[in-house]
């Protein structure tokens, strides 16, 4: 198991500060660095792949700086944001490159492997000029993983890939990281972030915004208040009887999709969930249905990008 | 603000609706084709000199003008200030002393004007408004054509108005001058015809900048050698249409023999057959350029 | 020298199109010496000529002179330059790969292009003009040599150094050698034409004095010179690589 430790990293390029002050320590599993474009999460990853040197602050990769040291990609593979690579040739040939690059003691057997592993085994002999946006992901991903690194950076890897194949990476990357691996992968993409990444890592202009679950996060944000959307037999006793709650900022009557809501804003989200289900025996309301409106990675994210 | 529900098709109530957020759609009149050629005509000449690009864009085409036109600033002062009788370089020989200039700036800025739209295959958005390959090739050429005029023609004039400012006789500066002037109006367009040709086929970046170099300098050191063998070889027809290999050559020939100039290379073509044949050369090639040009963009997602 | 990153640059530097451009120049050098030939079977002067001004002018004044720097820039700038540009470099630093050892991988396939685009032509051009593998041929082949090694490694380090590398590429090989090389003395010093050029000087021996070749440099100056230039260039683009920013996407 490798870690990555970034310690107070910061970087700016003359009057941009790309990376603000950044502290995070990434080990085994897989970990989602989520930001706005522009936020940093390029920076930071090329920061972690030895390719910029931080201005302020240390990379380490196991104790050791990354930066100028070509060792360390034996234990770390890249799969890079830009789509160009050697369109001569193809793409068996381009992994097979690669492995040999990696000085591999058997780069053919690697690199069979590394190509069935992203499924691109029917068009590894066209040349990669002709390949689709997907299939050169693919491609990018299987140079990745040919030398079976210890930690796999990911510069936006779901960019242009089609549902079945961003299925089929996200299993991947969640094999890879039960097997202990470090996995990094960045996104502006929530839906993406939230599946597969047990921890995320918010980026917001170049600051380090969050890290930890999500859910967790949105535990945090106690300044914010959680939104409920309740549906009961008796809307109009429900709200009258929870706005007397401490815990209830603002309840408002309306209507969703499905009927005749309401809706309730808390401030004190541990309080209200034992406040509520009292109140509605003490009243003899029915509580159909009792949705948080809020706890999404969207939500959270939408938040703290408005800070 | 008006809603339009969309009537549903006996579906349970998952009602839509169309809002008006104030869309207005435009029905009034619009400009054609040729404004739109003509504003790529002007966004082709300013791109040429990097204006409306980069701050760095506008260093190489300024620099190469600056060399242009350094060499007449000061032939111009040495004028005025020493004397002399006449200006030290003819003006019809000005563009072949400072060719190796003019010959980069074709080379760097053709790329410019043409490969970025196909390297990034932008040339796909000007084709779906009303625009046809011509006219996009029109305006491309008009474009370039005019930066050249301008970068020959800067220091000629420039070198022409410090003989009106040294009280040269004007009989004979302004006949000269304004052959010269003409000479540059050719060079300028068929170099850029050239020019943006060899760029169309060459969209990779350093790659169209070496070849259109690569070609132009190759031709003008072809035609330097072959004078040399003709001369030695001692026959004049021959020699006369040496001028042929190089568009330098070419159009100087035509400036030289159609209007009476000296000739800058060394020897006029041969009688009235050669001025004839060299001003026809000198059609074909620039017909050849703009079709093959026209062609390029038939696949225009190049 | 590592082969698979060699065998990559053979294959992107010798794309169609490229290969065309690269063709163009010595196709262009040899037929002037074909055509110089049959001129001279025609007529004595010429015939004469071939034995004095004609072999510096094609093989100097057009080989070493044009030929060499313009495919020593298209090999130099195009071993390394569209890589850069389109950010695939990244291929070849996220490996094990020393830095230096890159960059003199990339310089061999260059000038291995340079040489059988230029130097090869360039030989065969002398033997087409003087009817043999005489002094002649083999002066402006060394001469043609030691040039292309210096500029394609000269402009290998600028397509790291700098986007525009073609564009300063031609300014130094043309503008600088040529034009101001010929109106200041002193740049003449400190040109790659002219360390060639006292090389073939040398090899000539007598008869450099009849041709009228008069190198600005001396023999021993101007190969130390061209080592010295080629060797700091090398390793300064080594050092530069390992320091690359790669470049996000446009």
């Amino acid at each position: 198991m490798s870690a990555v430790e970034i310690d107070q990293v910061s970087r700016w390029f003359g009057n941009v500060v790309a990376v603000n002050d950044i502290t995070m320590r990434l080990d085994a599993g897989v970990t989602g660095l989520l930001g706005p474009n522009g936020a940093g999460k390029s920076t930071l990853i090329h920061l972690m792949a030895g390719f910029l040197a931080p201005s302020a602050g240390t990379v380490t990769l196991d104790g050791e700086p990354v930066y100028r040291d070509p060792e360390i990609y034996r234990r770390v593979g890249l799969v890079p944001e830009r789509e160009e690579m050697y369109d001569a040739v193809n793409g068996w040939s381009f992994v097979l490159a690669n492995a040999r690059l990696h000085k591999l003691r058997d780069p053919e057997s690697a690199a069979r492997r590394a190509i069935a592993t992203v499924e691109m085994a029917d068009s590894q002999h066209r040349d990669i000029r002709g390949y689709s946006k997907g299939m050169k992901q693919r491609i990018k991903m299987a140079t990745a993983i040919v030398h079976d690194p210890a930690v796999l950076l990911l510069d936006e890897p779901f960019n242009g890939m089609d549902p079945r194949q961003r299925l089929h990476l996200m299993e991947l990357l969640d094999r890879l990281g039960a097997e202990g691996r470090t996995i990094v992968f960045s996104s502006h993409i929530l839906e993406e972030v939230e599946q597969i990444a047990g921890r995320i890592e918010v980026m917001v202009a170049g600051r380090h915004a969050a890290s930890g679950d999500f859910r967790e996060i949105r535990r945090l944000m106690t300044q914010r208040p959680h939104q409920y959307t309740i549906q009961s037999s008796d809307d109009r006793a429900l709200a009258s009887a929870l706005i007397a709650q401490p815990s209830v900022s603002g309840v408002e009557l309306t209507s969703g999709t499905d009927g005749s809501i309401v809706a309730v804003q808390a401030t004190d989200f541990a309080a209200f969930v034992h406040a509520l289900p009292r109140v509605a025996a003490r009243e003899g309301i029915r509580l159909l249905e009792v949705r948080p409106a809020d706890e999404s990675l969207e939500s959270v994210f939408a938040y703290l990008v408005a800070r | 603000m008006s809603e339009h529900a969309v009537p549903d098709r006996g579906a349970p109530a998952r009602a839509g609706a169309i809002h008006d957020i104030g869309y207005r759609h435009y029905d009034g009149p619009r400009h054609g084709a040729r404004y739109i050629q003509r504003s790529l005509f002007v966004e082709t000449l300013r791109g040429t000199y990097g204006l409306g690009r980069s701050a760095r864009s506008k260093v190489m085409p300024f620099l190469l003008l600056g060399l242009m036109v350094l060499p007449a600033v000061v032939m111009g002062i040495i004028t005025s200030y020493v004397g002399l009788t006449a200006v030290p370089v003819r003006y019809t020989d000005y563009v072949m002393l400072v060719q190796l200039v003019v010959t980069i700036f074709v080379g760097s800025q053709s790329p410019a004007v043409m490969s970025r739209d196909l390297r990034f295959r932008v040339a796909s958005l000007y084709f779906c408004r009303p625009l046809s390959r011509r006219q996009y090739v029109q305006a491309k050429l008009a474009g370039m054509t005019v930066a050249l005029f301008i970068l020959m023609g800067l220091p000629v004039t420039l070198l022409f108005c410090s003989a009106l400012l040294a009280e040269l006789p004007l009989d004979e500066q302004v006949p000269d001058y304004l052959r010269a002037m003409a000479g540059v109006a050719i060079h300028a367009v068929v170099l850029a015809a050239v020019g943006l040709l060899v760029a169309a086929l060459t969209p990779r970046r350093g790659l169209g900048v070496a070849a259109v170099v690569a070609v132009l300098l190759v031709l003008s050191g072809m035609e330097l050698t072959v004078r040399g063998l003709a001369s030695a070889f001692g026959n004049d027809t021959f020699l006369g249409y040496t001028g042929l290999i190089s568009p330098y050559t070419l159009v100087d020939g035509v400036v030289t023999g159609a209007l009476g100039a000296d000739s800058s290379g060394g020897q006029a073509p041969p009688g009235a057959l050669g001025t004839v044949l060299f001003t026809l050369v000198t059609v074909v090639l620039l017909a050849a350029c703009y079709s093959a040009l026209v062609a390029r963009y038939r696949k225009a997602l190049g | 020298m590592n082969s698979t990153v060699a065998t990559l640059t053979a294959r992107s530097l010798l794309g169609r199109r490229r290969t065309l451009v690269l063709l163009l120049l010595p196709l262009a050098l040899l037929a002037l010496c074909t055509l110089a030939r049959v001129l001279a079977g025609l007529d004595p002067d010429i015939e004469r000529d071939l034995e004095g001004p004609l072999a510096p002018d094609l093989l100097g004044a057009f080989g070493i002179a044009v030929l060499m720097p313009l495919l020593s820039l298209i090999a130099g700038t195009g071993s390394i330059g569209p890589e850069i540009d389109e950010g695939s470099i990244v291929y070849l630093l996220a490996k094990p790969l020393n830095r230096h050892s890159i960059v003199v991988t990339k310089l061999l396939v260059a000038i291995g292009v340079t040489v059988a685009f230029g130097v090869l032509p360039i030989a065969v051009a002398g033997v087409v003009l003087t009817g043999e593998v005489g002094t002649v041929t083999l002066a402006y082949a060394a001469g043609a040599l030691v040039a292309g090694v210096a500029y394609c490694a000269v402009f290998l380090l600028l397509a790291v150094v700098s986007r525009n590398a073609v564009v300063i590429g031609l300014i130094y090989a043309l503008v600088w050698e040529s034009l101001v090389g010929a109106v200041v003395p002193g740049a003449q010093s400190l040109s790659i034409q002219q360390w060639s050029l006292s090389v073939v000087q040398r090899a000539l021996g007598d008869s450099a004095r009849r041709s009228g070749i008069e190198a600005a440099v001396g023999f021993g100056v101007g190969t130390l010179l061209l080592a010295v230039v080629t060797v700091t260039a090398t390793t300064l683009a080594g050092r530069r690589l390992q320091t690359l920013r790669l470049n996000q996407s446009e």
